[in-house]
């Protein structure tokens, strides 16, 4: 505890660390807080709740932005959007390809195009939005069209706005913008979460809701276990000859290529997830004179029931797999290393590198996939075991993964920052120093 | 007011940002200096009436006040009119207002853009000789030990007579020489020279034995060529070690060298990397007897195997190094010069030896080693001039603070830059190459054809001897004539062939030093220069241009381009012209606006590229150099006699044994010989692990970690254990070790230092490093978590590139 303490008086310490968490801290309450301003000619009391599937993750990633009809609605999905499609025409595109490799000139151009594309998105998803989600009773202007318009110009000008404040973020705060927009979306629940789940268990609860928070605390801990794992294959280099030092203390820390346990990320859990509606909503049209349509149609309404979970979990590890197979290409991996002179001690370069790296991905992949499907379906279970709905959400799936995941990457980052602390420390005299040079740490 | 920023400004590290912001990295605005240069001329017309002794005086007396008072606002102004007085008195020459301007501009930390022939030794001697007040020493690094001498030797007569004392040093000197030179107030070197003194002065082991000053100010001529060009290339100080070359490299080399291309290995794309197939591999284990070369026991012998490749199918006699004297020497991909005590990495370099049938040269064992860019980095205040600095203006104020102020010439440039001439293949641009060299000497105006190697240059000699045209060449191999060559390649009838070398710092006058036929050349259009290739980067382009059209003189350019030139090949240019115009106009050369266009971007894409690797290398060097500092500093406090004993606060009871034995004195001595000797051994150890460790540490992007992260952590255990084992080794060794008066035997004790070293520079890294996989960051979950929401389009993107991979 007393480590804890010093470190974080040592983050406060370190100038340059202190005002980056400032301005991180000082963008993500001004992205909070315009997710609360609504759209003129809104009454926020007539608007619907965001139902689950598609919208309700939407929201979710968005902190309630999206349902709130506020400035921010879209957020940065759109952004993301863009970026999908410019890295799109980038692979097939060969102008596209070429700006890619001009260095600091052509990535400027990239930017320029993904804004603009980031604008032309914006306007055609905030006309759907509006069409969408806002019923006709809750817009309070008499005239439609002129709310139409004025809302797609606040809309596009919130997107625009949110993407500039992640840039600034990754510029001159700390961690990634764009995650720590969407994490903070997703964290800004869970104090009323608690507040909320404080109040329902009561002085009488108090066991349960220490019972509660113990779960919770393993089930993070073992996601983040989860998210660093990693298998490491041990590669060697042939390529140079090093010297004379064949008493190296290092000697045992050899190379090695870290392959993830879970290198497929929420994103199989996401796939499934936007997959889940579709049964009720097949089943649904039959449901009147159908008995086993109706059937499924309850089953899969309910997030809780059990064949809405195995039905999920199996669709997650199906994706995982599929997902690691798209992303993970071991002949590219095998060849990068041919390329560079690397191999695995004991196998011969080529298509038995590669071999070897499919059969130890399979290894894990399996019990990565596994996992995955846990931790998944774990909030169904503690909303089952009485858990609110609300509270339940943080007891794994994406929001819990996302938040780990994206506190992990901040933290390691401050930890780097830490260590060149440590080294300042270190020089004490500033007489050797000479000039700085003009780098920045990361 | 005038302000002198660039005596007072701090550069604290993390400005980065806020200086990118404000980054106006080329300033052409000149009217800033106008009234300090009206100031300076002013105060030149009171010292012009003065008598020789009056002048003297007043140069004396001025030095004594600055001595006194310091810096005025006043002062500057002085300095520099004092200066262009001496310089008027001396020499016979009184700077430009452009040269006062240049001079203002770099007393303000900046670089100065002059063109070639608008006197740039004669400019650096006013910001110099203000800097040389200040009693801390002023380096001029410049380009060559010639030009050192030459120009040091050229302004000595201003400095003298403003009673400021010079002085130059050359590689060949001894310590002592150096010592007398680097204590006058100005010293010309070169910038290679003065980073291997930095090295060595890291190793003395007696205070005394120092004889550099603590560097204050450097102003660096050709700062693009030192500051670019080299500043990757790292400077080697050495010892000998132990031969730790396994088997027989001349064997290898054999077995490597009968394999056949594309069957037994492959390169990929752009030629930087070199693989066996499988194949080759049997082949080789069959020659070498082997049974599995990739069994991880066999590791080195497969280093030797893939060094031999690449020293037999990568790298070309007479491209990239000639023979001379039994020995291989590098020869410069931009200067096409023989690089000065330049090695290849060891293991390349015996290798290639190897190929070549010479005696392998002995390595030794790294002592010390610094980039030019971390040892420039040393001074304070820095400056420089060149005449192509723009196109390089981002990277030189990134890496060194250090902006760029564009100075007209003293007259108006009047060369004529021709459009490139583009040709389908190589056979015909090389035709008309020689039919316009011959159309034009015919009428005796002088040409410079700037070759890309040294191949080249000796095919078109040999080609226009055919021809019954003589011609001089000038290349890596007759490089000590290059000053002789040169004076003469602006007579009339003169054709010279040259590699990309020539003149760094040495005119071409029309009619040569003389002017012989200065008018007729004038109206025959001046210098014709030639380039035979584009070159990768635009500076190198507009080096070989300003060879011609110095000093107001009429000149032309005209580069020839064929698309089938390996730039134009490695990037696809060629394919971007349609098959059409390949066929029909295969004899005529035609001007190609989109061939020019993308030679012009793929310039930029090399640049941009360099530009990245270096400032990733930057940032994985400044690590470890925060870690040198540490270490240089305990040694310091060793070698200084300020340390507490380690003996002491590890082992009372041997230290106080041993103290009594022989002596409190003799035992400090002892710990402070033998902490040394570990402190330089261990460094050198840990140097060479983290060489290793930085090829490697990129396999960690694969699984999507953040390569310097990564480097950061590992670095950072290895060197802990490594202070460590330093300390643990002192107090051992110290506790064992037999020690009189004159402290201990480092040979009998196990740490001989080394009786000999050398210095050398390592050749850029010839093994072209995956350096896109360290650039590229971790994976981001929030980015990723949206994404995967519109999973439709993700799958599309997924679709189209397994799609476009076949």
């Amino acid at each position: 505890m007393k480590k804890f303490f010093t470190t974080i008086k040592n983050i406060f310490s370190i100038e340059e660390l202190r005002t980056r968490i400032f301005y991180t801290l000082g963008f993500l309450m001004v992205f909070r807080l315009g997710s609360f301003i609504v759209l003129p000619g809104v009454d926020p009391s007539k608007l619907n709740e965001a139902s689950s599937g598609f919208f309700g993750m939407i929201n979710t990633f968005l902190g309630g932005a999206f349902s709130r009809a506020s400035i921010f609605a879209l957020g940065i999905m759109p952004y993301i959007s863009a970026s999908i499609i410019v890295q799109l025409l980038s692979v097939a595109v060969p102008k596209f390809q070429k700006l890619q490799k001009e260095g600091e000139s052509g990535r400027k151009k990239i930017n320029q195009i993904t804004r603009v594309l980031t604008i032309l998105i914006t306007m055609a998803q905030a006309s759907g939005y509006l069409a969408a989600t806002i019923p006709a009773e809750a817009i309070t202007l008499t005239n439609q069209s002129f709310f139409v318009a004025s809302s797609m110009i606040i809309l596009t000008s919130g997107t625009m706005f949110c993407m500039w404040l992640g840039e600034k973020i990754t510029e001159k705060g700390i961690g990634n913008g764009i995650s720590m927009l969407i994490m903070i979306g997703i964290i800004s629940r869970f104090p009323l979460a608690i507040i909320e789940e404080v109040g329902t268990r009561g002085t009488q609860g108090l066991l349960l809701l220490v019972l509660e928070f113990l779960a919770l605390f393993f089930i993070v801990m073992s996601v983040v276990l989860l998210t660093t794992a990693v298998r490491r294959i041990p590669v060697q280099y042939a390529r140079q000859v090093v010297g004379g030092g064949k008493k190296q203390l290092g000697k045992g820390q050899r190379s090695y290529i870290p392959l993830k346990v879970n290198s497929a990320n929420v994103m199989p859990i996401i796939f499934a997830q936007s997959l889940m509606f579709l049964p009720s909503l097949l089943s649904s049209v039959w449901a009147e004179e159908n008995d086993t349509a109706r059937y499924i149609a309850q089953a899969f309404a309910d997030f809780t029931s059990l064949e809405y979970n195995i039905t999920f979990a199996i669709l997650i590890i199906l994706f995982t797999f599929f997902y690691t197979a798209i992303t993970i290409n071991p002949k590219q991996m095998a060849d990068d290393m041919k390329r560079n002179n690397a191999f695995i001690p004991g196998v011969k370069p080529g298509e038995q590198t590669s071999d070897y790296i499919s059969a130890v991905l399979d290894k894990i992949t399996l019990p990565g996939a596994l996992f995955l499907a846990i931790v998944a379906v774990l909030p169904a279970f503690a909303s089952a075991a009485g858990v609110s709905m609300n509270f339940a959400q943080f007891y794994g799936g994406t929001s819990l993964i996302i938040m780990v995941g994206v506190i992990l990457d901040t933290l390691q980052q401050i930890e780097s920052y830490l260590l060149m602390r440590h080294y300042e420390g270190m020089m004490k005299s500033g007489s050797i120093k000479g000039r700085s040079q003009n780098v920045p740490a990361f | 007011m005038v302000t002198y920023p660039f005596l007072m400004v701090k550069f604290p590290v993390f400005t980065h940002i806020k200086s990118r912001l404000k980054a106006d990295f080329i300033q052409t605005n000149l009217k800033i200096y106008e009234k300090d240069l009206l100031a300076i001329r002013e105060a030149e017309n009171t010292l012009k009436e003065k008598s020789v002794a009056e002048f003297r005086e007043i140069a004396i007396n001025f030095r004594k006040a600055f001595h006194l008072l310091g810096e005025t606002p006043q002062t500057l102004i002085k300095a520099f009119a004092l200066v262009s007085e001496a310089a008027f008195r001396s020499l016979g020459m009184r700077p430009f207002d452009e040269q006062i301007i240049a001079a203002l501009s770099m007393s303000k930390r900046q670089i100065a853009e002059m063109q070639t022939g608008e006197g740039k030794t004669l400019t650096a001697t006013m910001p110099v000789y203000y800097c040389a007040l200040f009693g801390k020493g002023a380096h001029v690094l410049t380009f060559n030990d010639y030009l050192a001498k030459r120009d040091a030797n050229w302004m000595q007569p201003v400095y003298n007579l403003l009673g400021i004392s010079v002085g130059y040093i050359q590689e060949s000197m001894t310590t002592e020489e150096k010592k007398v030179a680097y204590n006058q107030d100005i010293t010309y070197l070169t910038a290679k020279e003065a980073g291997f003194d930095y090295l060595r002065s890291l190793l003395v082991t007696d205070k005394d034995e120092d004889f550099r000053r603590n560097p204050y100010f450097a102003l660096i001529d050709e700062v693009d060529s030192i500051l670019i060009d080299e500043s990757r290339i790292p400077l080697v100080i050495a010892g000998e070690a132990d031969n730790f070359l396994e088997g027989d490299f001349y064997n290898i080399s054999n077995a490597v060298g009968k394999l056949q291309p594309e069957t037994d290995f492959q390169k990929d794309e752009y030629e930087l990397n070199i693989f066996l197939t499988e194949s080759g591999v049997k082949k080789i284990e069959a020659a070498i007897g082997c049974a599995d070369i990739f069994d991880g026991n066999n590791k080195l012998l497969l280093t030797q195997v893939n060094l031999a490749l690449h020293a037999h199918f990568l790298l070309s006699k007479d491209v990239d190094y000639i023979i001379r004297n039994g020995a291989i020497e590098l020869v410069g991909e931009f200067t096409g010069r023989v690089m000065d005590k330049r090695r290849w990495p060891f293991g390349l370099q015996a290798a290639i030896e190897a190929k070549e049938n010479l005696r392998i040269q002995q390595e030794g064992k790294i002592l010390g080693k610094a980039t030019l860019q971390r040892f420039v980095n040393t001074y304070p205040h820095l400056c420089g001039m060149t005449g192509t600095a723009k196109s390089a203006a981002e990277e030189l104020f990134t890496f060194y603070n250090l902006p760029v102020t564009i100075i007209p010439p003293h007259k108006p440039n009047i060369r004529i830059d021709a459009e490139d001439k583009i040709f389908s293949n190589k056979e015909i641009k090389l035709q008309n190459i020689i039919t316009e060299i011959r159309k034009v000497n015919a009428k005796g105006r002088p040409i410079l054809v700037g070759t890309q190697t040294v191949e080249e240059s000796e095919y078109f000699a040999k080609e226009l001897i055919k021809k019954g045209i003589s011609c001089e060449i000038l290349n890596a191999k007759n490089d000590e004539k290059e000053a002789e060559i040169i004076a003469k390649a602006g007579m009339m009838n003169a054709v010279t062939i040259s590699t990309n070398m020539a003149g760094r710092g040495t005119d071409i006058k029309l009619g040569g030093e003389l002017g012989v036929e200065k008018e007729k050349i004038i109206q025959l259009g001046g210098l014709y220069v030639i380039g035979t290739n584009r070159f990768e980067s635009q500076r190198i382009d507009d080096q070989l241009r300003g060879r011609a059209g110095r000093q107001g003189d009429p000149g032309s350019s005209q580069f020839f381009v064929s698309l089938e030139d390996d730039l134009l090949q490695k990037f696809g240019i060629n394919e971007l012209v349609p098959k059409k115009v390949w066929a029909q106009d295969c004899l005529s050369g035609v001007n190609l606006t989109i061939v020019n266009r993308e030679v012009d971007r793929v310039q930029r894409i090399i640049e941009g590229k360099n530009f990245e690797i270096k400032k990733t290398l930057l940032k994985y060097g400044a690590f470890i150099e925060m870690q040198r500092q540490i270490i240089y500093q305990k040694r310091n406090e060793f070698l200084e006699g300020t340390f507490e004993s380690l003996l002491k606060k590890n082992e009372p009871y041997s230290f106080d044994r041993l103290a009594q034995k022989v002596g409190k004195k003799a035992l400090q001595l002892a710990e402070k010989q033998i902490s040394i000797a570990i402190i330089d051994k261990y460094w050198a150890d840990y140097l060479e692990e983290i060489d290793q460790l930085k090829q490697e540490i990129h396999l960690v992007a694969i699984g999507g970690l953040n390569p310097f992260r990564e480097f950061q952590k590992s670095t950072t255990s290895l060197f802990e254990r490594y202070l460590v084992e330093i300390n643990n080794q002192i107090v051992e060794k110290l506790g064992k070790a037999e020690i009189t008066a004159s402290g201990v035997n480092l040979e009998k004790e196990g740490l001989k230092r080394p009786t000999s070293t050398w210095t050398y520079l390592i050749n850029d890294n010839p093994f072209g490093d995956k350096l896109e996989m360290i650039l590229m960051g971790n994976s981001n979950i929030g980015f990723a978590a949206g994404a995967a929401i519109w999973w439709p389009l993700l799958a599309l993107y997924f679709m189209v590139k397994k799609w476009m991979k076949k």
